[in-house]
């Protein structure tokens, strides 16, 4: 680890750790978190103690500190960051040469990488949604090692090349950042990450050889999700056939980001490789929503993987004049334009702007989609305006990409929201009416002062996207809300990434509470929504980002691996080498239903499924995931001569429970005097939640004694059922 | 959203983890585990046996974890302090027939002491005035709550760095007032209820301004007195059960708390603690720990008294001051004593009763006396080559020869200072408890000055009651002897030359105060 600090240290610059004695517990969270080993115990008094030589000021021991026993004053001692300078075409018009560069030299990267403190508990891992090893492929920079790099790398992603080109770094890995949150530049992750894939190719899957009956799934979609679930498919040997709408594969990178951000060269890199590994690529095959049935008659599993595909219109007075488009016709009209052998002039004709000159573009909205239209506009010889009702200090796109487009040229009005489109036949003039937005969780408010008046040449709707509506009514639990609630698991309150502090380069994006809210996308992306049917991407979670997608298709590739899925017409051999999960999970006051669940679970594990114990309350998404077969017990509460329910407990959890996508789920309730309906309320609930109910039992006092003489006891005569339903293919082919 | 599979204590194993269940988060913290070869050697005096863990019990288990525990241990409490605002300012003038002064001066006062002794802090697990602050902020009788309300600042460590100091001022300021406007005499049963509202409003505003308890923790004025004298209690607190699970617990939920529990309210953590003195017995750890690897733990009493390894000066400085107040509050019954504050007071054009110079005074002097003691025993013990640890720079952890032996010889007489501060207490109680059900009554219509119960004691004639406050002193003597004896062996010899003379200086010193006091008693002919 290389640390700069100066030797000769100006007055009023040293930094200086204080421990405050009376509140430090000496648990150490700090000892062992501090990435330059300047805290150690202080054996008498069992508190730590702190060299402030050795302190660089990163904070992260004040971030961690479980009772804010330590406080740090001081500078931090890290380098400047060099950014290389944009690339600023001498003439705009038609150039898609990219703008943002990346580092030429081994010298530029080795710097970049020194700034890298290797924190032992890296907050930028979880500040990135594909949870890349940062400080590890850094280190590999450092040690000159692009093979290295890549292998690990490629443990979390497969389109480093675009990731590295399009992520919103300050928001993910780089606003997580030590330095970051400590109110410093961060390392340039995205820029390191990038001088790999450019200066080393991004490894080919490594193919498994494919067997005759090896597992078929269908991806529908070819967008970064598709790519990621159809890669980690074939690299495990799996028969993948990807339907593709559009005449050439990638989804949204391919079709609606510039060259000048992700030249087209980067962006169907991932496609060149996973066709020459044996993907079965059918483009040019749109596949309705009517049509998913079908598919899974055909596959063992199903991955929908086809996006938020659908632009949002906003519907005010005047939208259906002419020369009012959305960014999707434009984006790909434009990109087409802009080839090297395209016809501009044609396409400013189609749009109704034959005459560069002075026409203007109004872009409906300042997100990074707007940005691209935007700046495509400009490049197309238009003037470009773009009005979000948001506050610039809340503003979605990038804030790098915003400047760039300030800077070729783009005029950007925040606070403005478009109100009325006016014109004869063809629009002609926009009212923007003025906003306020005065916290970054508030929805603008829309003021009655004068609005402005803009004339306009052509209007462009690039306020977004959302789902395409005969998937949603096929599939009702989408798009799920990426919100997580309840408190965060210790490890996160543990890292520090929680107690965000608002740095220039995490721009009023809380970077731990969005990590933690993605979280919940890639967990729902393991499981699968329906039978047989997972959905990453977009299409699960309405439009994110191109690196989320990636992994929620890499989660459900490896969720699938997991299940070993397979289709009704399937040989008994074909399910035979997979073991049954059990998870039995009870809601216990006295401990009766907690000891009944571990007989069952000891049961069911003499019957050869994998059974595990866990009370309700520490079930999550994941553990569920987990999970072939769910077990439910829970003791009854109530009056019985008014109405027994399931306990309290239990219900709660029930409340949350998402879409269990026909699990197969047995149910127990444990009862004093008479369960009454409370089996059939645990039942209805399990059938609510899309769960298929195999068993139902209910026990009371006498049915749990131990030491019955008859065998099978009650308890073993449920577990029996379970077993004889879900283990009999193992049984069969034993 | 859990991000790794924890396997719950207990329970049996989880399956081993799928492949999309592994999550790159987990396996990349490099954290490594706290090691230290001496870490079993520093708390082995003071980790009970396992044995003495009461949480193994299938039935007290279930009571700590259920939410709901501690808001019924406060209920009663609060239910009785708010009655006692509202028929101290609505009920009787007659201080024995009021409700608040009855219940307050006579018997609330003895039983926290006893509950002290006995338990350690059994009164902060459900003190009305604490748990009042507390429900306000966390906006919740008993639920784990994700946010509070409230500023949530933790305590500017200039005041911090004093501990249990800021407490025993506050304790210094409500007992001068209390005797000023003779509140416990029992004086006006309506200034009894400003008190109490007093102590409930300051509560408030620091639970709504600091996070935690940090009231309870600095501020109250009971605190410190709870923290010393109740370390002779024979519970030890909420411990860990196995101390390699704590330091390598990856989460340490039972400081910054989970969806089962909160943080430790009084900044303990059960890996470290090593007293009972700061372990307000909230259970919030327990229920959150995701090992199962907290204990209610008891100990032998006086465990906290001599066997922590790591001593306070705050907690040292807080003894010789609680002391030198209890001695002034028996100063104050002698009437040479009541000469001379009057005589102060008429120089000094003081109104009346206590005069704030003589209180100070007093008390200051003692402390003093307590310190010119330790002193006299670093110039007779200390060895010539002992150099003091290095030790920071704030008032808890400044290290000299001269703290070297005033600490530990505090911690020795903690117990005849628990004694006094009882006995003081015992006239009251002794002459009057049978008015507490007088008052009860009085409440609903019956009792009243005349009725034989209101006007009978417990122990009539002084010889009992001073026969008694002797006996508790003679048990408090002995136990601070046995104290002094032990820390000046275990850690007055180390630093000095003569063992055997030191430990027989230490308890003739403990001897000494302890014989003072009950002499006092005895002059003091059981005044209340």
């Amino acid at each position: 680890m290389t640390i700069t600090t100066t030797t000769n240290t100006p007055k009023g610059t040293e930094r200086h750790v204080r421990v405050f004695v009376d509140r430090c517990a000496g648990c150490q969270e700090c000892v062992i978190r501090c990435p330059v080993g300047a805290l150690s115990m202080e054996p008498a008094s069992w508190t730590a103690v702190a060299d402030d030589a050795l302190c660089v000021g990163c904070r992260q021991c004040e971030r961690t500190c479980p009772f804010s026993a330590i406080a740090v004053e001081g500078p931090l001692a890290v380098t400047e960051r060099f950014d290389p300078p944009l690339h600023q075409p001498v003439e705009l018009r038609g150039n898609v040469e990219e703008t943002r560069r990346g580092y030429d030299t081994w010298d530029e990267a080795i710097a970049e990488a020194n700034r890298c403190l290797a924190c032992p508990d890296p907050t930028c891992m979880r500040g990135c949604p594909a949870h890349n090893d940062i400080p590890q492929f850094v280190a590999a920079v450092r040690d000159h090692d692009l093979e290295r790099a890549h292998a690990i790398l490629r443990r979390t992603t497969v389109i480093p090349d675009i990731c590295s080109r399009v992520c919103n770094q300050s928001a993910q890995c780089e606003g997580a950042c030590t330095w970051s949150l400590a109110g410093g530049v961060p390392v340039a992750i995205g820029r390191l990450e990038r001088f790999i894939a450019d200066h080393a190719a991004v490894p080919a899957p490594a193919v498994a050889v494919a067997s005759s009956d090896a597992m078929s799934v269908g991806v529908i979609g070819s967008g970064p999700a598709g790519i990621g679930a159809a890669w980690d498919l074939i690299e495990a040997g799996v028969a993948v056939t990807v339907y593709e709408r559009d005449a050439v594969p990638g989804g949204l990178p391919i079709w609606g980001m510039p060259d000048f951000t992700l030249p087209d060269d980067v962006a169907s890199r991932p496609w060149r490789q996973l066709v020459e590994a044996g993907v079965d690529l059918r483009v040019n095959t749109p596949i309705p929503a009517e049509s998913i049935d079908q598919l899974l008659t055909i596959h063992d599993a199903v991955v929908v993987a086809n996006g938020a595909g659908v632009p949002i219109r906003l519907p005010v007075p005047g939208a259906d004049l002419d020369g009012v488009v959305d960014a999707t016709m434009f984006l790909q009209g434009a990109k087409r334009a802009l080839l090297a052998d395209g016809d501009a002039v044609a396409f400013r004709a189609e749009l109704g702007v034959a005459d560069a000159r002075g026409a203007r573009v109004l872009v409906l909205g300042a997100g990074n989609t707007a940005m691209d239209v935007a700046r495509m506009a400009r490049r197309l010889g238009l003037e470009a305006t773009c009005v979000d009702w948001l506050d610039e200090r809340f503003a979605l796109a990038r804030p790098d990409e915003l400047a760039e487009a300030r800077h070729e040229g783009v005029e950007v009005r925040f606070l403005r929201t478009l109100t009325a489109l006016e014109g004869d036949g063809r629009v002609e003039r926009a009212q923007l009416a003025h906003t306020v937005q005065p916290e970054r969780t508030k929805v603008p408010t829309v003021l009655k002062t004068t609005p402005d008046v803009l004339d306009v040449d052509l209007v462009v709707m690039a306020m977004g996207y959302r789902l395409d509506a005969t998937f949603r009514e096929a599939l009702p639990t989408l798009p799920i809300v990426k919100r997580h609630v309840g408190l965060p698991h210790g490890r996160w309150s543990a890292s520090g990434v929680l107690k965000n502090a608002a740095s220039a380069y995490n721009h009023h994006s809380p970077v731990g509470a969005l990590s933690l809210d993605r979280e919940v996308g890639l967990w729902a992306a393991a499981m699968p929504q329906r039978e047989r049917l997972w959905v990453a991407g977009d299409a699960l979670t309405g439009p994110a980002t191109v690196v989320e997608a990636m992994a929620q298709g890499r989660r459900a590739a490896r969720a699938i691996l997991d299940a070993h899925p397979a289709r009704p017409d399937r040989a008994p051999e074909f399910r035979a080498d997979h073991e049954v999960r059990v998870l039995v999970a009870y809601a216990s006051a006295g401990g009766t239903t907690a000891a009944l669940a571990g007989r069952l679970a000891d049961r069911l594990s003499v019957a050869g499924a994998l059974a595990s114990v866990l009370p309700v309350e520490q079930v999550g998404a994941q553990e569920l995931a987990a999970a072939d077969v769910l077990v439910l017990g829970t003791w009854v509460e109530g009056l019985v001569v008014a109405k027994v329910h399931p306990a309290a407990a239990m219900r709660r959890w029930l409340a949350t429970l998402p879409n269990l996508g026909a699990k197969p789920v047995a149910t127990f309730c444990t009862y004093g005097v008479n369960p009454r309906g409370a089996g059939e309320e645990l039942a209805q609930a399990v059938r609510s939640a899309g769960g298929v109910v195999i068993a139902s039992e209910t026990f009371g006092r006498e049915d749990r004694a131990d030491g019955a003489r008859l065998h099978p006891t009650k308890t073993e005569a449920f577990a029996n059922r379970i077993a004889a339903r879900v283990i009999t293919r193992v049984a069969a082919v034993a | 959203m859990a991000v790794q599979t924890e396997v719950p204590a207990g329970g049996r194993a989880s399956a081993t983890p799928r492949a999309h269940l592994v999550d790159p988060i987990a396996v990349a913290i490099r954290t490594r585990t706290p090691e230290d070869p001496a870490v079993h050697q520093r708390f082995a005096a003071t980790d009970p046996s396992p044995g003495l863990d009461i949480a193994r019990s299938p039935r007290v288990a279930k009571i700590l974890r259920d939410r709901k525990f501690q808001f019924l241990m406060i209920l009663p409490n609060q239910i009785i302090f708010w009655l006692v605002i509202g028929i101290g300012l609505l009920g009787t003038v007659v201080p024995g027939l009021n409700f608040a002064t009855a219940i307050t001066w006579y018997l609330w006062f003895a039983l926290v002491f006893v509950m002290m002794v006995v338990v350690g802090r059994a009164w902060c697990a459900m003190c009305p005035f604490g748990g009042f602050g507390e429900w306000v902020q966390r906006h919740t009788f008993w639920k784990r709550k994700e946010s509070g309300i409230g500023l949530g600042l933790k305590m500017p460590e200039k005041v911090a760095q004093y501990g249990f100091l800021l407490s025993v001022a506050a304790f210094l300021l409500l007992t001068w007032i209390e005797e000023f406007f003779n509140i416990a005499g029992p004086g006006n049963p309506a200034s009894t209820s400003f008190m109490v509202l007093g102590i409930v409003g300051s509560a408030l505003v620091f639970f709504l301004v600091f996070e935690r308890r940090t009231f309870c923790r600095y501020v109250c004025p009971l605190t410190a007195l709870i923290g010393t004298v109740g370390t002779m209690g024979s519970v030890a607190g909420f411990r860990t059960r196995d101390r390699e699970v704590c330091q390598a617990c990856t989460t340490k939920d039972c400081m910054r708390g989970d969806a089962d529990g909160y943080g430790c309210p009084w900044y303990t953590w059960p890996g470290s603690a090593d007293s009972n003195s700061a372990c307000g017995l909230c259970t919030e750890c327990y229920k959150a720990c995701p090992s199962d690897n907290i204990g209610l733990f008891v100990q032998k009493p006086l465990t906290s008294v001599v066997a922590p390894t790591r001593r306070r000066a705050d907690v040292a400085w807080s003894v010789a001051l609680l002391f030198g107040l209890v001695v002034y509050q028996q100063l104050n019954a002698l009437t040479p004593f009541t000469n001379f504050d009057t005589w102060l007071n008429n120089h000094t054009f003081f109104p009346h009763y206590p005069d704030p110079i003589s209180y100070l005074g007093i008390i200051g002097a003692v402390a003093l006396v307590m310190a010119g003691v330790a002193w006299l025993f670093e110039r007779a013990f200390v060895s010539r080559d002992y150099v003091p640890a290095i030790g920071g720079r704030t008032f808890v952890d400044r290290t000299s020869k001269f703290r070297a032996y005033f600490v530990p010889l505090m911690y020795g007489i903690i117990p005849v200072v628990g004694a006094d501060y009882f006995a003081r207490q015992l006239p009251k109680f002794f002459q009057h408890v049978p008015r507490v059900p007088v008052a009860i009554g009085h409440l609903f219509g019956f009792g009243s000055t005349h009725s034989s119960l209101y006007n009978a004691s417990l122990i009539s004639s002084n010889a009992g009651i001073i026969a008694v406050q002797v006996g508790v002193m003679a048990a408090g003597t002995l136990a601070a002897m046995w104290a002094s004896w032990r820390i000046a062996g275990r850690d007055l010899a180390p630093v000095g030359t003569s063992k055997r003379s030191v430990q027989v200086s230490a308890a003739t010193f403990a001897l000494v105060i302890g014989v003072i006091t009950a002499v006092l008693y005895v002059l003091m002919n059981a005044a209340d």
